[in-house]
């Protein structure tokens, strides 16, 4: 009975800690991932080919990551790039990415599919997993010591026609390019 | 301190080049710092400004994406500005993002929040604030601190200044030295000459010059000055000396004629004197009153001519009529030195405007000259001609001559030719003088001319002629002594007794009847039972002067016919004015010709 007891209990305390943990981490983390999402938008020349026209909103796709998307809304709303009223959309893979720019792919775990995708539609996409700028993402996020910072991979954003200021880079935790 | 003052105008100058160098210096200066200190501060406060600028759009993409040492290594790059101490990032919430201190420089608090853009000066720092914006958004602010130190330049300023000071006034001084060659010395140099000539009196003295310039047209005209008056020194001098001889030769000339007079006097006393002897003596007093006569009218010329009251009565006459009598009144003279005396006159008349007494006597005064310095036996030649439409009289002779020094001041006062003959001839030297002058009144010109001494001298006379006929000549004298027996009273006022009395005989013996009073008070106690035709009066007299009497004399019914002469020493025009005034109808001047009065009594 009492060896039952022990791994419910541990589980029971551990379910605590990481709910604790889930309440207070990922609310500071994924807003401050909406708010660099939108201002990655600044710091990268859009192609124009990628916009319907002139009115046609500039939309920032949200995959897997429910509270990144609720606090991007909470952000959007007044504000644009390049004159295109800023949108945030969610999406689920296999949606339709046409007039997509920005597609943030959330997991822990690389959508090497959805990454794909989205490159191949011309979006520039942006994950938060260890091997995101592997599976090719041109942006990744990275958190250290409770920190968000993000790398680059200037390869990818090439592929897609985005060219990121230097600006932007000087803030990088780390620069990918072809044969580094 | 007064003398340290006054000394010396070079010292005036040289303060004026210094002190208008040094203020000129301190004000541009001055003007220099307050326009450096403005723009220094505008140009610094600029530049932080820009700087903050740089920093902000650098630090932009940190402050965006929260990375401290991003923002740190972006604000680092201040560090290439010694001047700035330090500098801060706030994130839009106020809270200090990153940090950066100049080395060596003490770690300080930072403002704990950002203040509003723009900048204040806090002592010897200055501080910039300037917000950081992103794509329209306010992301946080910057903040710069720096050194402000605008007295260091002010002290630099006050550095230079300083060696620019010294240099000017050295160069000023140079200038000074060159202005001093230039400008001063010359003058200097008049004060010295001018100092030394008040000193000694010596006007011979001249300063040097130096220059072309205006300098040297004061130094040529201070030199003329000194001329000039040296000059005008000597001309007094000379006038000086010349009256001086003058009243020596006055002194003697007014002796001369007593001695033959009071010798006449003992003759006339002698009662074993024979007719003839009477009749010599009388001759010989006759002739030394007339001299002394001559000399005193001479000295009431000279008198006119020196106050410039000589005036002359104009009538239009025949100048001949004025040269016959010169004749007539000079001759005796002439035939008395055996001169040969050679006279030619115009054929028709030569009609002048002018006083033919006076003329008369400037002719008279040529000839009797002429007479005088010409030895015993010599020649005189006289012309009277219409020579270039004017009338020309020519008193030539064959005398002792003229050297060209005399002929140019021959004319002036008081100055004879040949003291030794001088001496023996009679004479004050104002002939000449009176002569240029008279004929100057009447237009003319008259001249000398001489071939040198020993060669004789010429006298020419020119007078301007007036058309028209000559007046004819007025009555001869005949007719007034045809009339000179109709007995008049008279009466005679004089406190000269000797004068009254002897003028009464005179009259007397012609037929008048004649009373004489001594004094004013007598004189109108005499009207009362006397109705004088004519009255006589001094003027000087004791009781009732001559001006009073007259004016009593008028106002009387019994005497406001009477016909009043004065007869009086003073002979000015003003004395005429007078008399006139008081209501006298002549004027005589003392010693008075008995003739004369005979005239007027025969006239009137």
């Amino acid at each position: 009975m009492r060896h039952r007891a022990v791994p419910f209990l541990a589980a029971l305390l551990l379910f605590v800690a990481s709910a604790l943990a889930q309440a207070a981490e990922p609310v500071a983390e994924s807003s401050v991932k909406a708010a660099f999402l939108y201002k990655f938008s600044g710091y990268i020349d859009w192609p124009p080919e990628r916009f319907a026209g002139a009115q046609a909103p500039f939309v920032i796709g949200v995959m897997h990551d429910d509270e990144v998307a609720a606090a991007l809304e909470r952000l959007v709303p007044g504000r644009s790039v390049a004159g295109h009223p800023v949108v945030a959309r969610r999406l689920e893979p296999g949606d339709p990415l046409s007039g997509v720019q920005l597609l943030f792919v959330g997991g822990r775990e690389a959508d090497r599919a959805a990454i794909r995708a989205g490159q191949q539609s011309g979006a520039l996409v942006v994950t938060e997993c260890p091997e995101g700028l592997e599976a090719g993402s041109a942006i990744n996020f990275v958190v250290a010591d409770d920190h968000v910072g993000f790398e680059v991979s200037l390869d990818a954003a090439q592929r897609t026609g985005h060219h990121i200021s230097s600006r932007m880079l000087s803030v990088a935790k780390r620069v990918v390019q072809k044969g580094t | 301190m007064l003398r340290r003052l006054r000394t010396s105008i070079s010292r005036k100058i040289m303060l004026l080049v210094l002190v208008t160098t040094a203020s000129a210096l301190l004000l541009s200066a001055a003007g220099l710092v307050v326009y450096d200190l403005r723009s220094y501060e505008r140009q610094w406060t600029g530049d932080l400004n820009l700087q903050a600028e740089i920093l902000a759009r650098a630090s932009a993409p940190a402050l965006s994406f929260d990375d401290h040492q991003t923002a740190e290594k972006d604000l680092s790059i201040i560090r290439a500005r010694p001047e700035v101490l330090a500098a801060a990032l706030y994130t839009d919430e106020g809270r200090l993002f990153a940090t950066y201190l100049e080395e060596g420089e003490r770690p300080q608090t930072f403002p704990e929040h950002p203040e509003a853009d723009g900048y204040h000066i806090l002592g010897d720092e200055v501080v910039v604030f300037r917000r950081v914006v992103e794509r329209g958004e306010p992301l946080g602010t910057i903040y710069i601190r720096a050194r402000y130190l605008p007295w260091d330049r002010v002290l630099d300023y006050l550095a230079i200044l300083g060696v620019v000071m010294v240099a000017s006034l050295a160069l000023s001084g140079l200038v000074f030295g060159w202005l001093q060659r230039g400008v001063t010395a010359p003058i200097l140099d008049v004060a010295r000459v001018a100092r030394e000539v008040m000193q000694r009196r010596d006007y011979s003295l001249r300063a040097r010059k130096a220059s072309d310039d205006e300098i040297g047209e004061l130094v040529d005209a201070f030199n003329g000055m000194l001329a000039e008056a040296g000059r005008r020194a000597e001309a007094l001098r000379e006038a000086d000396r010349r009256k001086d001889e003058f009243l020596a030769t006055l002194a003697h000339e007014l002796r001369n004629p007593l001695a033959p007079l009071r010798n006449a006097v003992e003759i006339l006393r002698t009662p074993q004197a024979t007719e003839q002897m009477h009749e010599r003596a009388l001759g010989m007093m006759d002739r030394q009153l007339r001299q002394m006569v001559r000399l005193v009218d001479d000295l009431l010329d000279v008198s006119r001519i020196t106050t410039g009251k000589l005036t002359v009565r104009k009538s239009v006459f025949d100048l001949r009529e004025a040269v016959r009598d010169a004749i007539e009144t000079v001759r005796p003279f002439v035939d008395s030195r055996e001169h040969v005396f050679e006279v030619s006159l115009a054929e028709d008349a030569l009609p002048v405007d002018g006083d033919r007494a006076r003329l008369g006597q400037v002719i008279g005064n040529l000839l009797h000259n002429a007479a005088k310095y010409t030895e015993p036996g010599g020649r005189i030649w006289l012309s009277a001609a219409r020579e270039d439409g004017e009338a020309t009289i020519r008193v030539r002779d064959s005398g002792i001559g003229l050297d060209e020094r005399s002929i140019a001041d021959i004319f002036d006062m008081f100055v004879q030719v040949d003291r030794s003959l001088t001496r023996a001839q009679a004479g004050l030297g104002v002939g000449l003088t009176l002569a240029r002058r008279l004929i100057g009144l009447h237009g003319g010109t008259v001249t000398a001319y001489s071939e040198g001494l020993g060669h004789g001298s010429e006298f020419i006379v020119r007078l301007p002629l007036v058309e028209g006929e000559a007046k004819p000549p007025e009555a001869p004298a005949q007719e007034a002594e045809g009339r000179s027996d109709r007995p008049r009273r008279i009466l005679l006022a004089d406190d000269n007794v000797d004068f009254a009395r002897s003028l009464a005989e005179v009259l007397e013996r012609h037929g008048h009847e004649v009373r004489v009073a001594y004094d004013g008070e007598a004189a109108l106690r005499e009207v009362e039972s006397f109705r004088p035709d004519f009255a006589f009066l001094d003027i000087g007299m004791p009781k009732v002067h001559g001006y009073e009497l007259a004016r009593r004399l008028r106002e009387r019914p019994e005497t406001a016919g009477c016909v009043l002469v004065a007869v009086t020493g003073w002979g000015q025009e003003d004395d005429r004015r007078r008399a006139r005034e008081a209501g006298f109808a002549r004027h005589l001047v003392k010693p008075v010709d008995p003739a004369e009065i005979e005239s007027i009594v025969a006239e009137g």
